[in-house]
């Protein structure tokens, strides 16, 4: 049977000490689906995590220690963390946002810096088939390839007759 | 301050922190000053006086929005961020498991001597060699670690020998460390470790019994082989006529709980070493000191005491003519006061996992730290990036683990470094954090890397706020970097040594 955590508000987390489970709803409007993904990802190790949705804006994240036997403490401290690494998560996805430009750069640059130019041996096994380098629209495709055309009527439009008048 | 209500208008991009009875504000590019209560509320509030002392002081510094020198900025920000460009320069060779002494906290999980399959062979080493002298870092360290590298010490002549041949044509800055117990050291040895220019650096846990209850050879006499050998070391730089200030043995000390109370002969052991720098290093969570962190861990807070107390008994023998710098101060303060970035590795952002250092295993595979190849030993191989034997140099640094960790160690997206006014001189370890607290950005607000590096910057800005003169010139010494040219490898085999 369920009971609420003490210390903790009303209907948002609650263990499960026979079972030794924990689960913590959330307000699906406050947390962004990745941080509750990378928040949630954080405890795999040390226990099982189930995500589901009851209602439209909530999430609830049940979480059952691997460990056996589990105390009510190490429930405890399993929400705890969770709602810590929650903050951590929604915070760092809102200043990754933020901060986008930086950090792409910076890392960019460190990797630029630290991988160099292709050598020869890296470039003789570069795939050139690869999907990157498919053309969907049509970008690298001239004229006359995207047209149909041939190149002697394109030169044929694009050039004026030779007894056009000169318009100057 | 909670009262204050900051006003945004006039004021450049600042980040602030209480110290004492001041306010440190800290700006982009890390210049820095420490304000009264008074002169911050009026900075915050937008009401410095146009023409006023505050105002000129801030101006200078670059703190005010109105008249802000961009160009200047962006020079100050490019000099602290030159490390970007360089890519790896330290390439840690695991050359064994394999270590005679057995060390309570080992980091390394150190395998027994009987352990030959722990040794690096030739081939990997060569291997090795072949990476490292592909990096796009025009310097290169080669560090020998372990175990215990003496115990494979053919293989660290192997690589000595082969890096220097090859390098006659790639031309790189190359060095080499070693670092050692020096308990497997003889005279042969020496000598052709002083020959090949190999710096070589040690361990010492402080005096001789804490030594030796840490550090235990089955003789019982860690300490003693240990101080033997700096001395023999440090007097054979003297005969080859090098300046005794500039060469000598390095020694790194692990701090644990017995060694807390014990800061003062910490102290003066270094300093009767006659080592001129102590590395006051907390126990890190890697190898055994997993298994024995219940005896010899300790709260951060306890550790800061401890720091606080080794600093300034350090500065007052500085005041007295004996010089002794404690390397993460000087880390820092090369960045507070200097403005440029030593290059430490787990100090900067991004972190250099990978994009600084690499770590090469005895089995040939790749990590992007040394703590990686810690964590590998324990069973995680999260930080593994390839092998010796199969990976192309840009398949290594251009690995997804990489570029993960360099994202990751980028203050600049981390909750609390964003509004920390240390962010411009600080940096965060992945390794630790993932090890820690379950993921390789970690949580800033209870991570202990980050109280250790919170609570030493506050004693230094506590320091620089009181101003003593002996004091400010002992930290404009720690900031002065002496390059030790003599372990730089010669160019030309003529220098060679036969």
């Amino acid at each position: 049977m369920s009971t609420p955590l003490t210390d903790v508000p009303e209907g948002l987390a609650e263990v499960d000490e026979r079972e030794g489970s924990a689960s913590v709803s959330l307000d699906a409007t406050l947390y962004p689906l990745p941080a509750v993904y990378a928040a949630s990802y954080v405890l795999i190790d040390r226990a099982y995590v189930l995500l589901d949705r009851p209602s439209d804006d909530r999430i609830r994240i049940t979480v059952m220690p691997k460990q056996l036997p589990v105390s009510p403490q190490d429930l405890r401290s399993l929400v705890g963390e969770l709602a810590n690494e929650l903050l951590a998560c929604a915070f760092r996805h809102q200043l990754t946002q933020d901060n986008r430009v930086v950090v792409e750069t910076v890392t960019m640059q460190a990797m630029a810096g630290a991988m160099g130019a292709p050598s020869l041996a890296d470039l003789a096994d570069f795939d050139f088939t690869d999907e990157a380098l498919d053309d969907p629209l049509g970008i690298a495709q001239s004229w006359e390839e995207r047209h149909g055309k041939t190149a002697l009527e394109s030169k044929g439009q694009a050039e004026p007759p030779p007894d056009a008048e000169d318009p100057a | 301050m909670a009262q204050l209500r900051p006003r945004a208008g006039t004021q450049a991009l600042f980040r602030f922190r209480p110290v004492r009875d001041k306010v440190l504000v800290t700006n982009l590019e890390g210049r820095w000053l420490l304000l009264s209560q008074e002169d911050f509320q009026a900075y915050a509030r937008g009401e410095v006086a146009p023409g006023s002392e505050l105002h000129r002081r801030l101006d200078e510094a670059n703190f005010m929005r109105d008249g802000y020198r961009v160009p200047e900025a962006a020079d100050r920000i490019r000099a602290r961020k030159s490390f970007v460009h360089a890519g790896p320069n330290l390439h840690m060779f695991v050359v064994t498991l394999r270590c005679n002494e057995t060390c309570v906290y080992c980091h390394a999980s150190r395998a027994n001597l009987d352990a030959v399959h722990t040794d690096m062979g030739k081939e990997t080493a060569e291997r090795a060699v072949d990476l490292v002298l592909q990096s796009t870092s025009p310097f290169v360290t080669i560090e020998f670690q372990g175990g215990e590298p003496l115990v494979n010490y053919e293989v660290v002549q192997h690589v000595v020998e082969t890096a220097t041949a090859k390098n006659r044509e790639v031309g790189k800055q190359l060095e080499f460390t070693m670092v050692s117990n020096f308990a497997l050291l003889d005279e042969e040895r020496l000598d052709w470790l002083i020959a090949h220019r190999v710096q070589l650096c040690t361990s010492v846990d402080g005096p001789e019994a804490l030594h030796n209850a840490q550090r235990k050879l089955p003789t019982g006499d860690a300490h003693q082989r240990t101080v033997h050998w700096v001395r023999r070391i440090n007097e054979r730089y003297r005969e080859l006529g090098l300046d005794p200030t500039l060469y000598h043995v390095e020694a790194l000390l692990t701090t644990t709980r017995a060694t807390l109370p014990m800061w003062k002969e910490v102290v003066d052991t270094y300093v009767g070493l006659g080592c001129r720098s102590l590395f006051l290093r907390p126990l890190d969570p890697f190898g055994f000191a997993e298994r024995t962190r219940r005896r010899l861990e300790y709260p951060r807070g306890e550790y800061l005491e401890f720091y606080r107390n080794a600093v300034d008994y350090m500065l007052e023998l500085n005041a007295r003519g004996v010089e002794i710098l404690e390397r993460y101060a000087a880390i820092f303060l090369t960045k507070i006061l200097g403005g440029s970035d030593p290059n430490f590795l787990d100090l900067r952002s991004p972190a250099g996992a990978g994009i600084g250092a690499l770590a090469y295993d005895y089995d040939g595979r790749i990590y992007t730290c040394d703590e990686g190849r810690m964590l590998a030993a324990m069973g995680d191989r999260s930080f593994e990036i390839g092998h010796v034997e199969r990976s192309r140099y840009r398949e290594i640094t251009g690995h997804p683990t990489v570029r993960a960790l360099a994202i990751a160690t980028n203050l600049d997206a981390q909750p609390d470094c964003i509004h920390c006014s240390y962010q411009p001189y600080c940096g965060t370890n992945a390794a630790f954090n993932y090890k820690t607290q379950g993921s390789i950005f970690g949580r800033m607000r209870d991570n202990a890397v980050c109280a250790v590096h919170k609570g030493i910057q506050d004693y230094l800005f506590e320091k620089l706020d009181e101003g003593d003169p002996q004091v400010m010139q002992t930290f404009e010494r720690w900031t002065t970097i002496r390059p030790r040219e003599h372990f730089i490898q010669p160019a030309d085999p003529a220098g060679a040594p036969p």
